[in-house]
């Protein structure tokens, strides 16, 4: 079942309805329904993959808790040793947390990326001259999969530092870990923001209603009328870059920029509104990204639940781990207090990303694409100094438009310059798309023919820039810091009426009545 | 706590530690600044902040940071 099809919206509105109609201390129950109910749609047998982590995950959360439990009970003992104590329980509860979660990722990993490690071994073995190879498994992803791995993963780490206590009702952990808007593409909701909303049993609200409504509308015009309207364009020149010139495999990675934000920020939107009709608030995962300043910016915009997990559950254990301490140590002594002090983030930093492009997928080219932001995001920290200094006798300040403007794209220019490896088929092919694009930029001219080149008529072009125009338009108003959504609210009931029916008119004509138009599966579906 | 004073001032010259009662959940520390700061505060008062410890209410002021170091100093 698509999130924009008419099936989904169908399923939603009975959802909601059965939702409100029942007492409100069983409507998690209605949640946890729908949610099997979505799951099972998909695949049976996913949602029996789904269920031995639910499983697994809940186990380890009570016995975590029971721990803490009789560690404290330990404690309180006349003559006891405190140090040893304390030991001894944290090294049996990090024992049972590395256990599971080297199960959960290690599934992750074996559903994701089997079939690259094999098809990796049978071209070793085929250059050896073995007469053998291994044949693809073909694995079907389960639907969500990363997500609540991921979900679930934070969670026993937050009762393993006895930062949460484990749900005790099954039903309800369940509930949180296959809640059913956050299965498609996230965000990854933190237990103690999410799961209290999905308990209480919400009572109906009007605004939530509207403001669901909106949110969905809102996502999936991004999806309709610029996501998927560039999917084409951009497989196109990505599949065939070395047809076109230089310009036009950067105007391809740049409109898949625009594409990525477009379909992933869009698609949140969706389920986020989806999950607003029951009163249930998941978390902002996208804050106008290309309006950052700097990498490190982009990526507290982009993905922010990702990110945000990343920082809590690897970036700080790592850099406050012995091994990379002593590895500080020796690079302050060596290298002087600024840099030494900087050497343990800038390594964190580079692992985390490594860690995030090996998650978009298994080739080389996400390891490249790692290795591409973590080395900014380093290079940035290390000379974030100096260049402040420049800056400062150059008097280039911030509050000057010209200077945040510049700052802006150069930071779309690097984002570009690492969507070629996302991308890109290979790291071979990304690496000759840059090689093209440098070389061979200007080649067979720069007229207007290059825009409608590869597959994009006029027309398409007036439409997407009409659609990125309003995009533009609103973010640079949000960006400002203009409440547009209280600007609304204050609107009499017919404007307000007026803009919703014509948003809905427009996407059903343009998407439920068009018989040309066919959804597109959104990027980061799956992953 | 006026030695501390002076550390934290010292790693990270632009934030007012005296005043500033949310630092980490304003944002005013980002997440270099803490690994940084806890670098420090690990060597020089030869204690052990873990990545469990980095709970926002243990880093939100100059006091609630000197709670923390004195906690782990004392086990």
């Amino acid at each position: 079942m698509s999130i924009n099809s008419a099936a989904f919206l169908l399923f939603l509105a009975v959802s909601a309805a059965v939702y409100y109609a029942v007492p409100r201390q069983h409507r998690y129950l209605v949640l946890l329904a729908a949610s099997v109910y979505f799951y099972l749609a998909y695949s049976v047998r996913a949602a029996g993959y789904l269920l031995v982590t639910i499983v697994l995950t809940y186990g380890c959360a009570r016995l975590l808790g029971a721990s803490h439990r009789r560690e404290k009970v330990a404690l309180a003992a006349e003559g006891a040793d405190r140090k040893t104590v304390k030991r001894r329980f944290k090294s049996r509860r990090r024992g049972l947390l590395a256990g599971v979660l080297v199960v959960n990722f290690a599934t992750l990993a074996l559903f994701k990326y089997l079939d690259a490690w094999l098809g990796g071994v049978n071209g070793l073995l085929a250059l050896a001259g073995v007469g053998f190879s291994f044949r693809p498994l073909e694995l079907l992803l389960p639907m969500g999969i990363s997500f609540y791995i991921f979900q679930t993963s934070g969670y026993l780490i937050d009762v393993y530092r006895g930062r949460q206590q484990p749900e005790k009702n099954f039903l309800k952990y369940a509930l949180f870990a296959c809640y059913f808007p956050q299965m498609i593409q996230g965000p990854i909701n933190r237990y103690d923001k999410l799961h209290p909303q999905l308990i209480c049993g919400n009572d109906f609200d009007a605004d939530n209603l509207r403001r669901g409504i909106e949110l969905m509308i809102w996502g999936m015009l991004k999806k309709v009328f610029l996501a998927d309207p560039l999917a084409g364009a951009v497989a196109e020149i990505y599949t065939n870059y070395m047809e076109y010139p230089g310009a036009a495999v950067f105007l391809g990675a740049a409109l898949y920029c625009v594409q990525l934000y477009c379909d992933f920020s869009g698609g949140t939107d969706l389920v986020r509104g989806a999950s607003q009709l029951f009163g249930v608030e998941m978390g902002e995962n996208f804050r106008r990204p290309y309006f950052a300043r700097s990498v490190d910016e982009f990526w507290r915009r982009w993905h922010i639940s990702l990110g945000e997990w990343m920082k809590d559950y690897l970036f700080y254990p790592l850099a406050l781990s012995g091994p990379l301490g002593r590895v500080g140590k020796a690079a302050r002594k060596r290298f002087g207090a600024y840099i030494g002090k900087l050497t343990v983030p800038c390594i964190a930093t580079v692992v985390v990303f490594l860690v995030v492009g090996l998650w978009q997928g298994p080739g080389w080219s996400n390891i490249a694409y790692g290795l591409w932001n973590g080395t900014l995001m380093s290079l940035s920290m290390l000379c974030q100094k100096p260049i402040g200094r420049v800056n400062e006798r150059l008097g280039l300040s911030e509050e000057k438009g010209w200077f945040r403007a510049f700052q802006i794209a150069r930071t779309c220019l690097l984002v570009i310059i690492g969507r070629y490896f996302s991308r890109g088929e290979s790291l071979y092919d990304a690496l000759r798309m840059l090689w093209r694009t440098v070389r061979c930029f200007g080649q067979g001219g720069l007229g207007l023919s290059l825009f409608t080149s590869f597959g994009l008529t006029g027309l398409d072009w007036v439409k997407l820039l009409l659609a990125g125009g309003v995009l533009l338009l609103v973010s640079f108003l949000q960006e400002r810091g203009v409440p547009l959504e209280k600007n609304l609210r204050q609107k009499s009931w017919g404007v307000q009426f007026v803009l919703l029916f014509a948003a809905v008119l427009l996407l059903v004509v343009c998407v439920y009545l068009n018989t040309d138009y066919t959804a597109i599966m959104y990027v980061y579906e799956n992953v | 706590m006026d030695e501390l004073l002076n550390l934290l001032s010292e790693n990270c010259p632009d934030i007012d530690f005296e005043t500033e009662t949310s630092l980490v959940d304003d944002g005013v520390l980002t997440s270099l600044d803490l690994v940084m700061l806890v670098g420090e505060l690990n060597d020089v008062y030869d204690i052990e902040i873990t990545a469990d410890d980095l709970l926002p209410e243990n880093f939100n002021s100059a006091d609630a940071i000197f709670a923390l170091v004195q906690r782990l100093r004392e086990q």
